[in-house]
């Protein structure tokens, strides 16, 4: 009898706290900008700093999620002046790409062909929900072919995820 | 199994990201005559960055007057903050693009940093 007390006093207890507990959830159009990979510049000649990975660099990979499809543009503009650098006197000529890289829908390698550029500006339409990685590439070359002076560089980068 | 969890553990905390919602705000009425408000949720994880810079933009970038509690507001790192923004009448026709952008510090490196920009279209 001491034994079955206890027992029936939890079995109410734990009946009276079975309440409903609803998880709720909201699903809507949302852009995520992933910055995965900063680049680094290579200096394969006195001259030139480069992200290309021939040259010593790594490029720069930046993931774009989106919630939901044709939502969303995404737009790259790789750099074409340095943030930050030591005194430069001469021009300094920069190229740069964005490509597509790997992708979580097979389809979405067709951004890669349907991109749109002008100037140092690479646009996608993001017309399906998942992930899209897209690889930046940034090239300086100094003068003709002056000596870049020793210091540090940086120059950036702008990933946009624009609503259409 | 465990070599596999820390590669993944190791990705994943190299990741950075940038979010903000609602895809299309609506503008409302406020408190105040003559102004409109809407409120947009930003959602940091970023480490790198901690200062994001609110705009509001016309359909060909220009820049349209708003205010806002910050126009650069300090969001913590996996933190999300929610910031009203508002807009005069007479502004409402030509404002179409609300964004974010995050600041980035000057590296010490001989590196390429990335800023990234969220814009949100404002429901007409």
């Amino acid at each position: 009898m001491k034994k079955i007390v206890p027992l029936i006093f939890l079995l109410s207890t734990s009946s009276a706290m079975a309440i409903d507990s609803p998880i709720t959830g909201q699903v809507q159009p949302k852009c995520s900008v992933w910055t995965e990979t900063s680049g680094v510049y290579g200096h394969p000649l006195p001259y030139k700093l480069s992200t290309v990975p021939a040259d010593g660099g790594v490029p720069a990979s930046i993931r774009i999620d989106v919630a939901q499809a044709d939502y969303y543009k995404a737009k790259f503009t790789h750099p074409n002046s340095f943030s930050s650098s030591p005194t430069l006197n001469d021009a300094v000529a920069w190229t740069g790409s964005t490509v597509v890289g790997q992708v979580s829908v097979s389809d979405m390698s067709a951004y890669e062909a349907a991109k749109v550029t002008y100037n140092n500006v690479t646009e996608f339409n993001l017309t399906l929900a998942g992930s899209t990685w897209f690889t930046v590439a940034s090239t300086a070359q100094y003068g003709s072919t002056k000596s870049l002076p020793a210091g540090n560089y940086t120059a950036l980068i702008v990933a946009e995820c624009i609503a259409k | 199994m465990y070599r596999q969890v820390i590669i993944a553990v190791c990705l994943c905390s190299s990741l950075h990201a940038h979010e903000m919602t609602p895809a299309y705000p609506k503008l409302e009425s406020s408190y105040i005559k003559g102004v409109s408000v809407t409120n947009l949720k930003i959602f940091n994880r970023r480490s790198d960055v901690s200062w994001y810079e609110i705009g509001v933009f016309t359909d060909n970038w220009k820049p349209v007057p708003f205010a806002s509690t910050a126009n650069i507001i300090e969001v913590g790192y996996n933190k999300k903050k929610i910031f009203d923004v508002y807009i005069r009448s007479r502004d409402i026709a030509k404002a179409v693009y609300i964004c974010t952008e995050s600041k980035v510090f000057k590296g010490k490196e001989q590196v390429t940093l990335i800023a990234s920009r969220i814009c949100s279209k404002i429901k007409k």
